[in-house]
């Protein structure tokens, strides 16, 4: 109990210093966020709506700074997040939610597989240790690994989408799709997800498999291994309940992080297939200047961070109580 | 569009696109489709690139929503069309006349009858006097600052009658073309328009959204339009792309009939993959080397001419523009587009080919000398200068590394400085730079241009922003030439004050035109006919320029 109070302090006061961070950096950057409007549209909006802009997104208001910050942690407090200047007039908190769906589809979905078969598959390379699976499949999804993501995914566009034409490779869903919770609609949703997934996934096992792989030699060479093999265990159990358990607390925590970081998107698979999301969503609030946004997304990720973190600390302390009576 | 990014992803991409030809036959199978019967059919595909998704906004008053070019034009209508590339002709839309009175200082346009917006309420005289009312009340709303002009606007049964400040001749087409007719019925019980979503748009266009989701607007033919037998198209696609790339290609292999962004290499990415594939950039304004006036070297017109005579607009065209944007003249006016105005008896006597014995001839002329490093220089003030410049815009990059070069030959240093947008931007209005790189907006004829370089009421002090006399440029001469202009209607008048204009720009040199910025436009003609070509430009044809979208639109139909 303890251990888990001290982690949730330790927290709250990483959040409240992310909390603060979060609102100081983006004000340090040059210009406004009308100015950055301006950019967006040169040459289609004459230069006097430089005015009309700022009046709109309150560029020239002049709140000082700790009041906006106090003002801002009381935002924080109630979830308003203020109105988009980007997306305006739409509120920030319906842009997120219209985007996060797709990034905690794509992104989370594939995370999870990607831990779950890059795991397993070093489970059982290790376990058959320089047997025909062990010397092709780890090889091959490492050099996988080694590809940049989106240069897979160009050319699954060019295989798939564009020269074989069995797959979507651009948007979401089809354009003249409205989403509702239909078998056709999933289909296709589906459908859109499989090239930008299937990209994302293949060079992303490969991390998994080695490092489960090498930590499950290391452990089938431990004494309790011997022992539990001198004791007659059936060797599926050895290779779960003995070696993989333990080997697994690495990963785990790598896992935890990979969650945590899900929801600040893939903005490369984004851009290549076109595909809605948050990572480009960020990348665009940033370049915008659009603060509103920009901080519920900063803030969206560090608390999914910390939070995986947390979780991967009360995980690892259930899987290994050793840290648990750590000092 | 936003100007090409490329990244090293997407020249990977298009490169591999352009290897791999023949395979992908663009198929069109979106497009087209042609019912004996009438009404309209078919389903057109519009692919450009804003690099964002649609907020599903089409408030007409927000910058945002009108620079996308999704809601002014097809679903709101202003009163008249005034097109740019026919030498600003004008054709009735909502209004069927109008009439300058007064010196000048009264416009009264007729309000067309018959016209119903699409809840069925019928468009009046009286919606379009609240419109401007309403924009009056609501400054933010104005986004052409026409009640900077206008003293007042009133109804009189079907017509409505405009009294301005001063005579007001080119503001004609900020009022006539620029601003979205709103009904009256919809807006007064609308408490706050500014920040009014209006994902719904009651309008009188000939398309109403139906329905809009963050990856695609979908716009269906308006059933009751006022137009008999408009629009023809069926339906129009208006996918939301974030990045150049799959907008590219979803015009290369067919899936979009209508394209409005850059490609590189076009001939190997797009018109070569099919005969149907066409492109045509009208050139709209100039992209032009911006000098900072206020600053010691640069306040001598002689350097100015200088720099005008030792660059290749040619050599930076083709390099820097890949040659999809031409070579920018000395008297600011873009050709082939303003061609009528060129006055070419002065641009001769100048003759603003490029001479880089005759830029040296001319710093010797006002007393520099050229030091042993190879750069001019007079009393120790050196001609060496930085330019920002944007970063992202790898053509201009590209343009300005040749500028660079053709400088240093002459003697004139001048080093780069690669800005990120908004930085580059708040240094621009500011006046915080040696040499900028920019363009302006323009208008239906160079006048607007030549206004928006030299008139000094758009003009600041370095420190505050100007809207877009950039370069500081203050001559009461030259201000008292555009208020001229402001008072007449007569074409010959307007031609020689335009005429005047240019000698300005020739001898003082405020600025130096290097490209001609383009309009960009691809379009497939399997499915549809109608596109507005060179011999018969009847509107911008980029998809993001407004109105003249709705025009396009109007004219298009399924083959």
């Amino acid at each position: 109990m303890r251990f888990v109070l001290r982690r949730a302090g330790f927290f709250l006061l990483t959040l409240w210093a992310a909390v603060t961070l979060n609102f100081f950096l983006p004000r340090m950057m040059p210009g406004n966020p009308a100015i950055a409007m301006m950019g967006k549209f040169r040459g289609k909006v004459g230069a006097q709506e430089l005015q009309t802009l700022e009046q709109i997104f309150g560029a020239d208001s002049k709140q000082s700074l700790p009041a906006q910050y106090v003002h801002y942690l009381g935002d924080i407090f109630t979830g308003n997040f203020g109105t988009s200047l980007f997306y305006y007039p739409s509120p920030v908190i319906d842009v997120v939610r219209g985007a996060i769906p797709w990034t905690l589809g794509l992104v989370g979905v594939t995370v999870i597989l990607a831990f779950v078969l890059g795991t397993g598959i070093g489970i059982i390379s290790a376990w058959r240790r320089g047997g025909l699976f062990d010397s092709l499949a780890p090889p091959l999804l490492v050099i996988a690994s080694a590809i940049p993501y989106f240069w897979v995914g160009m050319m699954f566009i060019l295989i798939f989408g564009l020269k074989l034409q069995w797959l979507p490779w651009s948007g979401g869903m089809n354009l003249t799709d409205s989403p509702a919770w239909t078998p056709s609609f999933i289909g296709d949703v589906v459908e859109h997800a499989l090239l930008p997934g299937l990209a994302l996934l293949i060079t992303t096992i490969g991390t998994w498999t080695l490092t489960m792989r090498n930590n499950m030699v290391t452990t089938l060479a431990d004494d309790y291994v011997r022992m539990a093999r001198a004791k007659g265990l059936r060797p599926h159990r050895i290779m779960l309940n003995y070696a993989a358990r333990n080997a697994i607390l690495p990963n785990l925590t790598g896992f935890a992080m990979s969650l945590g970081f899900v929801v600040s998107g893939a903005i490369l698979i984004e851009y290549v297939f076109n595909y809605p999301g948050v990572g480009y969503m960020l990348l665009q609030a940033v370049e915008n200047e659009d603060y509103p946004l920009m901080q519920a997304l900063f803030l969206l990720i560090t608390v999914a961070v910390l939070v995986a973190i947390l979780l991967a600390d009360i995980a690892t302390a259930i899987f290994d109580p050793r840290t648990r009576t750590s000092r | 569009m936003r100007r090409f990014l490329i990244t090293g992803a997407a020249a990977l991409l298009a490169a591999a696109l352009a290897a791999c030809s023949s395979s992908s036959s663009p198929s069109g199978s979106s497009g087209g489709g042609a019912n004996a019967g009438s009404g309209p059919s078919g389903t057109l595909t519009i692919s450009n690139e804003q690099g964002t998704e649609w907020n599903c906004s089409f408030n007409p008053f927000n910058p945002g929503n009108l620079g996308e070019g999704i809601t002014m034009g097809q679903v709101y209508e202003p009163l008249a069309f005034v097109d740019t590339l026919e030498n600003a002709k004008v054709t009735p839309w909502l209004a069927t006349s109008w009439a300058w009175s007064d010196g000048n200082r009264t416009l009264t346009f007729t309000i067309r009858k018959g016209v119903k917006f699409n809840d069925g309420v019928p468009m009046t005289a009286a919606d379009v006097a609240y419109t401007f009312n309403l924009i009056k009340k609501v400054p933010a709303l104005d986004v052409n600052s026409v009640w900077s002009v206008l003293s007042s606007v009133t109804q009189s049964g079907d017509n409505v009658v405009m009294t301005f400040k001063a005579p007001s001749v080119p503001y004609f087409y900020y009022i006539a073309d620029q601003v979205p007719i709103v009904p009256e019925h919809v807006w007064s019980k609308i408490s706050n328009p500014v920040s009014y979503a209006d994902s719904n748009p009651v309008a009188t266009g000939a398309y109403i959204v139906k329905p809009c989701t963050p990856q695609n607007i979908t716009y269906v033919a308006n059933p009751d339009y006022w137009q008999p037998g408009e629009p023809k198209i069926a339906k129009v696609l208006y996918p939301a792309f974030t990045s150049n790339d799959p907008a590219n290609t979803y015009l290369a292999t067919g899936q979009a009939q209508w394209g409005s962004q850059f490609i590189p290499n076009i001939q190997a990415f797009y018109t070569s993959k099919s005969a149907n594939n066409h492109y045509w950039f009208p050139p709209i304004a100039n992209v032009s080397l911006i000098p900072n006036l206020t600053l010691p070297g640069l306040s001598n017109p002689l350097v100015r001419q200088a720099i005008a005579y030792a660059i290749d607009r040619n050599k930076v065209a083709n390099i820097g523009e890949y040659g999809e944007e031409p070579a920018a003249n000395q008297n600011d006016i873009d050709t082939p587009t303003f061609t009528s105005w060129m006055d070419s008896t002065d641009a001769a006597k100048y003759n603003y080919a490029y001479n880089p014995t005759k830029a040296k001839q001319l710093l010797t002329q006002a007393g520099y000398t050229l030091g042993s490093d190879g750069i001019y220089a007079k009393g120790g003030q050196k001609l060496s200068f930085s330019v920002i410049n944007i970063g992202g815009y790898s053509d201009w990059v590209a343009s300005m590394s040749v500028i660079q070069q053709e400088l240093k030959a002459v003697g004139i240093g001048l080093t780069a400085q690669n800005l990120a947008q908004n930085d580059y931007l708040a240094r621009l209005y500011a006046g915080n730079f040696q040499f900028a790189y920019y363009a302006q907006t323009g208008g239906p004829t160079p006048y607007y241009e030549l206004r928006q370089w030299l008139y000094s009421a758009n003009s600041a002090p370095i420190g505050k922003n100007a809207s877009s006399n950039w370069e500081r440029y203050n001559n009461p001469a030259t201000d008292k030439l555009l208020d001229d202009y402001a008072l007449t209607t007569d074409a010959a008048t307007q031609h020689q004050i335009v005429d005047e204009l240019q000698q300005v720009v020739l001898s003082d040199v405020p600025f130096i035109p290097i490209t001609e910025e383009v309009g960009w436009f691809q379009y497939n003609t399997a499915s549809f006919t109608g596109w507005p070509s060179p011999s018969d430009p009847y509107a911008l044809p980029a998809a993001y320029a407004y109105p003249d979208m709705g025009q396009v639109l109007l004219h298009l139909s399924p083959k």
